[in-house]
């Protein structure tokens, strides 16, 4: 790969470290708190004041680990603790260290590991997701009023939580915990306005979805259990050469060279990375995604969670250095991906639906970097991108939010000057995004389509060309879909509140302004300041409050500067690659450094020149041709009545989650409801003819000891009762009768005994 | 001098006219009545055999007679008064509990 460093790949002797366990819960805690006390807090910002207190501390021990591991050598730079043995396996059938099927004793810890990539992404989830909690006590402050501001708050806590778990767990078993937690998480936030059918609908899809993902993940997982006996990454990673080593792998009874193996796990493990990162044919869920709050776009849906497909394969790299038909899987997905997502997003008219296809994009650009093995490219991609993408997305939040919950673009427009912060904010991050130098997309994604190419250049697979080539449109397409968000947003006169002048608005779709509103009356008396939709023909849209401009300033300013820190080679009287050197060495070196990527640096100038001077500017004034400069849009108009089936087409999605529907959903749900039929009819028959028999046994039997038993037994005491009758007569119940009874055998008595 | 035979057959008609009346009349009261006729039936038995035998014996028990009846009596009217608080009647026609 790219590191020159040693290629014995650092098992040196770990740094035990006690505060590791802090990072994730703290963050737990967090969500604990407000999750049980919340609804009941007196003092709103009590619960601020927790999740927020909890996501800076626990970003304050992520900083001084972080420090810690600067410390260190590069080969020792690796944090563990240990918390507690989670579970013990007995007698697992693995592989094992010996090469053969047998019983293995394995016990699997509660362990967390903070190393360079780890590390990194602790960072990253920490401090933006510090930021984008603090917008969102702007964002979500009408939700103080109906009381579900508390829920939101734990929620987001517990997804830091799970999250944080993913990135740092030790082994595959707690990153599993963490994956399956932010699923869940992803889908509690999704469906956050659950009254609401379509969020309720759209939380349940991102579910469904990546239990699909979720099903390969696991394969994936079981099938490296089975070869190596083990879960931790450490191990399984000093253990690659030994079991490439192997002739062959026995297992199931199927016997394949390792490298089969390999490719069949990275296949698995990529279905898993296709489901949680939003890839074809698994990303139908993250568009839809978009129903819940807006910060959780950003948080979950662009800055983080979709990156735990990337990160699980650059942890996997040892894996997939090795399985070369896995990783051309991934350039292609990720390719087509990119190329694919980025042309939907040409044609839509939502704001989030454009950056949740732009994310789908880039996540693309990132699959297609680790598809071509530059992982380090990927990786920075990942980075870069959560600036830049939170931004944009914390942005259109503000803008949302000012512009009453309208998400139409074609209703927005003229924001510019009254709204100049999140203007410049979501410029830069534009900029970055279209990879403009110097901005931080530049020198990521131009990595990234530069180790593709490179790829080919070097006398590689054709495919890397092809994949090349997808890139480049699918970044031709961002820069363009990106000045069009931003034209049709900013510039222009606003189009809101009755002022349209060229005809360009359409019916608001804001079905649930109202029903906020509504409940959000109170919250407007105590924030009154954070935006005007309180008063509805008053004035028009302003800037919003400083807790939520300035988080999305201060991740502009980060997208701005963070390229800084992975200069690529080519351009090293910049700076160095220092984000590259600092993840090396969790990077599997398959033989010795390369050191053909030197030989081609004036290919690679050309290339980039071309990519940042032409290429993206033209797009970009393609787009302010179409769209800026002719307020009207008559030339975007002109072009759809050209092409009426291709903008619709496009603008449809291309009809995929139609396809899925009838191809996929339709048929699950006729099989569904035959097996319904075949239960109702066979199953529910069988049980309810069990119960119609005893039933009918029962009236039998209760017949019998009606009429038989208590027959028999009526029968002797109605004989009893003739028999007595004729007694009956001499029991009166009259004392006289008695008495004279009495009186009568006395004087029988008497009389005998005289005449006697 | 009354004779002795004379005592006996006033003796014998009170009994006989306390037994009637125990067994013919239906009213509580008028049946305690009747067995207080007995019972002074028999005392007056008592006081004739006495002075016929010139010992006091008979005389005694004749008092200890009529202390037992006072005693019968108070009992017998408190029964009296609580079978009419229970059934509202002091007839005894109507008290047939134990008819079978």
């Amino acid at each position: 790969m790219m590191m020159e460093s040693s290629i014995s790949t650092a098992l040196s002797a770990p740094i035990h470290s006690s505060v590791l366990w802090l990072i994730p819960f703290l963050p737990a805690f967090g969500a604990m708190l407000n999750g049980a006390t919340g609804r009941r807090a007196r003092n709103p910002k009590l619960v601020d004041t927790i999740a927020l207190g909890a996501m800076a501390l626990s970003f304050l021990v992520v900083l001084c680990c972080f420090a810690r591991l600067l410390g260190q050598q590069p080969e020792g730079r690796s944090l563990n603790q240990t918390l507690w043995t989670w579970f013990s396996l007995g007698g697992a059938h693995v592989l094992g260290a010996h090469g053969a099927v047998g019983l293995t004793e394995n016990t699997m810890n509660w362990a967390y590991k903070f190393d360079p990539l780890s590390g990194a992404m602790a960072l990253l989830v920490t401090g933006v997701g510090f930021l984008i909690h603090l917008f969102s006590t702007g964002y979500m402050a009408e939700e103080r009023a109906n009381g579900t501001y508390y829920r939101y708050m734990a929620y987001l806590n517990l997804f830091v939580f799970s999250m944080l778990n993913l990135v740092l767990g030790a082994n595959m078993i707690i990153m599993f915990l963490g994956w399956e937690g932010v699923g869940l998480c992803s889908y509690l936030l999704i469906g956050f306005y659950f009254d609401r059918e379509a969020c309720a609908i759209a939380g349940k899809k991102a579910f469904v979805t990546n239990r699909i993902g979720d099903f390969g993940f696991l394969i994936g997982f079981f099938l490296i259990f089975m070869v190596y006996g083990a879960t931790d990454f450490d191990t399984l990673m000093g253990m690659t050469r030994t079991i490439l080593a192997r002739p062959e792998i026995t297992l199931f009874g199927y016997s394949h060279a390792p490298t089969w193996w390999f490719n069949l796990i990275g296949c698995c493990l990529f279905l898993g990375a296709c489901g949680k990162s939003a890839q074809i044919p698994l990303y139908v869920w993250l568009p839809d995604a978009m129903a819940g709050p807006t910060p959780v776009s950003a948080l979950i849906h662009a800055a983080t969670m979709v990156t735990s497909g990337l990160y699980m394969i650059t942890r996997m790299n040892f894996l997939y250095v090795n399985a070369p038909v896995a990783l051309g899987l991934v350039l292609c997905i990720g390719s087509l991906t990119a190329l694919v997502a980025a042309s939907m997003g040409l044609a839509q008219y939502d704001i989030k639906k454009v950056l949740a296809y732009s994310t789908v994009s880039q996540l693309g650009f990132m699959f297609m970097g680790m598809g071509a093995g530059a992982f380090s490219a990927g990786m920075f991609h990942v980075f870069t991108h959560a600036f830049f993408k939170a931004a944009l997305f914390l942005g259109s939040g503000s803008v949302i939010m000012a512009c009453h919950h309208e998400q139409d673009m074609r209703n927005m427009g003229g924001l510019r000057k009254l709204m100049p912060w999140t203007f410049a904010s979501m410029g830069i991050a534009t900029l970055a995004i279209a990879g403009i130098f110097p901005f931080s997309g530049f020198f990521s994604k131009d990595e990234i389509l530069w180790k593709v190419f490179e790829g080919w250049y070097q006398g590689g697979h054709a495919l890397n060309l092809l994949a090349w080539i997808m890139g480049m449109l699918a970044a031709f397409m961002t820069a363009f879909y990106m000045v069009r968000l931003m034209v049709m947003t900013f510039f222009g006169e606003y189009r809101g509140a009755g002022q349209d002048p060229h005809g360009l608005t359409v019916p608001s779709l804001v079905v649930h302004a109202a029903h906020e509103a509504h409940n959000a009356h109170d919250a407007h008396d105590a924030h009154g300041a954070s935006h005007g939709h309180d008063a509805p023909a008053g004035h028009g849209p302003r800037e919003v409050p400083w807790n939520m401009w300035l988080p999305v300033a201060i991740l502009a300013f980060l997208a701005l500067v963070a390229g800084f820190l992975n200069i690529p080679h080519s351009l090293h009287w910049i700076g160095s690659s220092h984000f590259s050197e600092w993840i090396a060495p969790l990077l599997f070196q398959s033989g010795p450094a390369e050191a053909a990527h030197e030989a081609a640096p004036a290919m690679e100038y050309l290339l980039m020149a071309v990519a940042t001077l032409v290429w993206a500017p033209a797009a970009m004034a393609l787009a302010w041709w179409f769209y800026g400069q002719d307020p009207t849009w008559s030339r975007p108009r002109a072009f759809v009545q050209r092409f009426p089936d291709l903008f619709r087409w496009v603008n449809a999605k291309y009809y995929v989650d139609e396809f899925y529907e009838a191809a996929f959903i339709g048929p699950c749900k006729q099989l569904g409801a035959q097996l319904w039929a075949f239960d109702s009819l066979a199953v529910d028959g069988m049980v309810n003819g069990a119960a119609r028999c005893t039933l009918m046994v029962s009236h039998a039997a209760h017949w019998f000891d009606a009429k038989v038993v208590d027959g028999l037994v009526n029968l002797v005491a109605w004989l009893l009762q003739q028999l007595s009758s004729g007694f009956r007569r001499f029991q009166t119940g009259r004392v006289q009768n008695y008495a004279f009874v009495m009186f009568l055998g006395f004087l029988v008595f008497a009389f005998w005994k005289f005449l006697a | 001098m009354v004779s002795m035979n004379a005592v006996l057959f006033l003796s014998f008609l009170l009994f006989s006219v306390g037994v009637a009346g125990v067994l013919i009349r239906r009213n509580v009261l008028i049946i305690l009545m009747c067995v207080e006729v007995m019972l002074n039936a028999a005392n007056l038995n008592l006081v004739a055999f006495a002075r016929h035998s010139g010992t006091v014996a008979g005389q005694a028990f004749a008092l200890l007679v009529m202390g037992l009846a006072a005693a019968e009596v108070s009992i017998g009217l408190a029964l009296v008064v609580a079978l009419y608080r229970k059934k509202g009647s002091v007839q005894v026609d109507e008290i047939n509990l134990l008819k079978g």
